[in-house]
C-alpha cells in the first residue's frame, strides 16, 4: 500500500524536480549548515535505566514546573505544557525498553516549513527554535509534526507554544544539552550529528545481537538531530515508520509549482477566455 | 423565514424573524469577548491531541461554500455568460459574509490573538500554504468589498464608476485569488502525510479541493438562487439553472475521475475492497457528494429548477464530509482522547453564522440586491 503510494511520490517528484532543483539554491535559508554539523543527540535505550536525570536536568534548566499526578511528585504521562521530555516505559511479555521522548529537531522540520510566521526557525546550529514574539497561536505546527511533539498551553489566557529546544541558550555557550550533560549512564550523548551516526554505527558493528540494526532518525524524515538506538522495535517506542523524504519536500515541491504557475497562468487563462467569449466563441447562444 | 427576504420595504416594523437571529448573534458577541479574555483552553475543548476544533472544520467548509461569489464570477464575466449578472451581487454579498465568518472564526481561534497581524508583517514564511493562504483571503476579502460596494454606494447616491470600468480586471484578481487559496486549503494537509488517514492524503489535494471549491461554489449557487426566487416571486430562469447544472456535472466528473484516478495510482483502491469505518466513510462521502450529485443532474429532473438545487444539497454534504474527515477524523493522534466541540464553541459557531444571516436579511431588506422582477429576465 505504501509502497505504491511512493512511487507514486517519486513520479511527482520527478515532474516537480526540475522546479526544485531551480529554486531550492534560492530559498534556501542562509547560513544553513551540513546536517553533520548540526548538534544532535544520541540515544542508546539499551543503555538507559529510566532513572530520570535527564528529564530534571531538564524541568532545573527550563524552569518547568513538576507535575503531581495523583498524590506522585512529577509523574507525567506525556509530553505537556510542563513536560518537555520524559522517559516512557515500553513493556510487552520480555521484552521491555525506555524511551526519551523530545523534540527530534528534525534536519528539515515539518513543523518549521509550516509556520506562517517564521516562529519555528531551523537554526544554523542544529535546534529547532520558538520565537513567541512571531507566533500567533495558530497551532499548525502541532498538526503538522510527524512525531507529535509541540504542546500548547492551554491554561494561560495567551499560550505559547512549547516544545524541547536542544538547550539552544546552552549550545550558544558551547555546552550540551542539559539531559545529555547530565545522564549518568552515557545512554544520552550528544555531538555533532555526523560524528554521533559514527559512534552510533560502530556500536551497532560491534554488538549486532544487541541492537534492531538501524539508527532510527539517521535517514528518517530526512534525518533528525536526536537519534536513537535501541533492542525492540523503533514502532514500540513511539517512533512511527516513516520513510527517507523530509516531510516538507512534496509540499514545499507543489507550492513551488502551483502558486507561480496559478499567478502566472491564472491571468493568461482569464484573458483567453475573454477574448473567446468577446467573440462569443464559448456562447452557444451568440 | 421569507420575511427575511422581502425587499424594499424599510417603512415596514423590523420582520419577527430577526429576533430570534439577533438574539443569536448577540450572545456570540459575548462568549467570543469571553473566549478571549478567557483563553482558548477556558472555553474549548480543543487539547494538545485536537490542537484544530469545529472551528477549522467550519472554516474549511464555508470557504468553498462562499466561493459562490467567485464560480459565479468566472462563469459571468469570463464565460460571457451575461444572464448569470443577476445573481453576481447576491452570491458576491453570500461570499463577504461567509469569509466575514472565517475570519472573525480564525480570529477568536488563534491562540496569541494581540499579535494577529504578524500573519501579514515580515518576516513571512514563503513555503508555508497557512501563510499564502492568509494573504490570499485578505486580498480577496478587499476584492468583494469592492464588487459589493456598489449596492450600498447606489443607495447613498454616490456613483463609483471606476468600480464598473475595472470590474473584469477586479474580478480577475478574485478569481486569480480564488484559485490560489481554494487549492492551497487541501495543500495545507500535505504536511500532515503521515497523519492523515491514506484515503485522503494526496499530493492531488490542491487540484481535489479546487475542483471541490468549484462544484460546491455552483450548488450553493443553485441552492440560493432557488431559495430567494421562490421567496421574492421572480420568476425562476430556467435556462440559467439548465446550464448552471451543465457546468456543475462537468467539475463533478473532473473531480470524480481525479479522485478515482488517485485512488488506482496510489494503491488505495485496493483498501476499499477492505470495509472499516473509513472505507464506509469515504465511499459515503463520493457517493453523496458526487455520485448522487451527478445522477440527478443527468436524469430528466435537470431540466426542472428542482435537480441542481437537489444536486447542490447533496454536493454540499459530501464537501462536509471531506472537510470534516481532512481536519479532524482522518488525522491520527495516539492517544485519541475523543474530541466534542464545547457549548461555547458551538454556539459562537451558531452566532456567527446567525450574524450573517441577519446581515443577509437586512441588506436584501433595504438595498437593491436582486433586479425587479422582469429585469435581467428577457433574453
Ligand atoms: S520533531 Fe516535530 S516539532 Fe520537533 S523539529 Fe521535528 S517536526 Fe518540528
Ligand atoms: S502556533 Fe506559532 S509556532 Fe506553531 S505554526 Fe502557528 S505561528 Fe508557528
Amino acid at each position: 500500500m505504501s509502497l505504491s503510494r511512493r512511487d507514486f511520490l517519486k513520479v511527482v517528484g520527478a515532474t516537480a524536480g526540475t522546479a526544485l532543483v531551480a529554486a531550492q539554491p534560492v530559498l534556501a535559508a542562509p547560513g544553513t549548515t551540513d546536517p553533520n554539523e548540526y548538534v544532535g543527540m544520541l540515544y542508546d535505550a539499551t543503555k538507559c535505566v529510566g532513572c530520570n536525570a535527564c528529564t530534571n536536568a531538564c524541568r532545573q534548566w527550563n524552569k518547568t514546573t513538576p507535575e503531581i499526578v495523583e498524590g506522585l511528585y512529577d509523574a507525567p504521562q506525556q509530553l505537556s505544557a510542563d513536560t518537555w521530555t520524559l522517559i516512557q516505559l515500553y513493556q510487552d511479555g520480555e521484552a521491555s525498553s525506555f524511551v526519551k521522548r523530545q523534540c527530534m529537531h528534525c534536519v528539515d522540520p515539518a513543523c518549521v516549513s509550516g509556520c506562517p510566521v517564521e516562529a519555528l526557525k531551523k537554526s544554523a546550529a542544529g535546534p529547532v527554535t520558538y520565537d513567541p514574539n512571531r507566533c500567533i497561536g495558530c497551532r499548525y505546527c502541532m498538526y503538522t509534526c510527524p512525531f507529535h511533539v509541540p504542546r500548547f498551553e492551554w491554561k494561560e489566557v495567551i499560550p505559547e507554544i512549547t516544545k524541547c529546544t536542544l538547550c539552544a541558550d546552552r549550545i550558544a555557550e558551547g555546552n550540551g544539552p542539559a539531559c545529555a550533560e547530565r545522564c549518568p549512564t552515557g545512554a544520552l550523548i550528544w555531538g555533532k550529528r555526523g560524528e554521533l551516526i559514527a559512534d552510533g554505527e560502530s556500536r551497532l558493528a560491534a554488538e549486532p545481537t544487541r541492537y534492531i540494526n538501524k539508527i532510527y532518525g539517521k535517514e528518517d524524515v530526512g534525518g533528525t538531530g536526536v537519534m536513537y538506538l535501541s533492542a525492540v522495535a523503533f514502532e514500540h517506542l513511539g517512533l512511527p515508520k516513516v520513510d527517507n523524504t523530509p516531510v516538507p519536500e512534496i509540499s514545499e515541491a507543489i507550492g513551488n509549482l502551483f502558486l507561480p504557475g496559478i499567478i502566472v497562468g491564472g491571468p493568461l487563462v482569464l484573458a483567453a477566455l475573454h477574448s473567446i467569449a468577446k467573440r462569443g466563441g464559448l456562447d452557444e447562444e451568440a | 423565514m421569507s420575511a427575511l427576504l422581502k425587499p424594499f420595504k424599510s417603512d415596514q416594523p423590523i420582520p419577527k424573524s430577526f429576533v430570534p437571529l439577533l438574539a443569536f448573534t448577540l450572545l456570540a458577541i459575548g462568549l467570543a469577548i469571553y473566549r478571549l479574555y478567557a483563553g482558548l483552553g477556558a472555553t474549548t475543548n480543543m487539547s494538545d491531541h485536537y490542537p484544530w476544533g469545529i472551528w477549522i472544520t467550519v472554516d474549511l467548509f464555508l470557504i468553498p461554500v462562499a466561493g459562490a461569489a467567485f464560480t459565479i464570477s468566472l462563469i459571468s464575466y469570463y464565460f460571457g455568460r451575461e444572464r448569470y449578472h443577476t445573481i453576481i451581487r447576491p452570491a458576491v454579498l453570500a461570499g463577504f459574509l461567509g469569509y466575514g465568518v472565517v475570519g472573525v472564526l480564525l480570529f477568536l481561534d488563534i491562540g496569541r490573538w494581540p499579535q494577529f497581524y504578524n500573519i501579514l508583517v515580515p518576516p513571512l514564511n514563503v513555503h508555508s500554504f497557512l501563510e499564502e493562504i492568509s494573504i490570499c483571503v485578505t486580498l480577496y476579502t478587499i476584492i468583494l468589498v469592492i464588487e459589493i460596494a456598489p449596492v450600498f454606494l447606489e443607495k447613498w447616491g454616490i456613483q463609483a464608476k471606476w468600480i464598473d470600468r475595472w470590474i473584469l480586471w477586479i474580478a480577475g484578481a478574485g478569481i486569480v485569488l480564488s484559485t490560489l487559496h481554494q487549492s492551497s486549503l487541501g495543500s495545507l494537509f500535505l504536511l500532515l502525510r503521515y497523519k492523515l488517514h491514506p484515503l485522503w492524503w494526496t499530493p492531488a489535494l490542491p487540484v481535489l479541493f479546487f475542483l471541490q471549491a468549484l462544484y460546491t461554489g455552483l450548488g450553493m449557487t443553485a441552492i440560493a438562487t432557488n431559495i430567494v426566487w421562490k421567496m421574492l416571486n421572480i420568476p425562476r430562469d430556467k435556462e440559467l439553472y439548465r446550464r448552471l447544472g451543465q457546468v456543475m456535472s462537468l467539475v463533478l466528473s473532473l473531480y470524480f475521475a481525479v479522485k478515482v484516478g488517485d485512488w488506482m495510482g496510489s494503491g488505495e483502491f485496493a483498501t476499499l475492497m477492505h470495509p472499516d469505518p473509513y472505507v464506509i466513510i469515504a465511499l459515503l462521502e463520493v457517493f453523496l457528494g458526487v455520485i448522487v450529485p451527478l445522477v440527478i443532474l443527468f436524469s430528466r429532473l435537470s431540466s426542472h429548477s428542482a435537480g441542481p438545487f437537489w444536486a447542490g444539497v447533496f454536493a454540499l454534504m459530501g464537501t462536509f464530509i471531506n472537510r470534516l474527515v481532512i481536519t479532524w477524523i482522518g488525522v491520527a493522534e495516539p492517544s485519541p482522547i475523543p474530541y466534542m466541540p464545547s457549548w461555547i464553541e458551538i454556539f459562537i459557531t451558531v452566532g456567527l453564522l446567525a450574524g450573517a444571516f441577519l446581515v443577509y436579511g437586512v441588506v436584501v431588506r433595504y438595498f437593491k440586491l436582486f433586479p425587479d422582477p422582469g429585469e435581467g429576465h428577457s433574453h
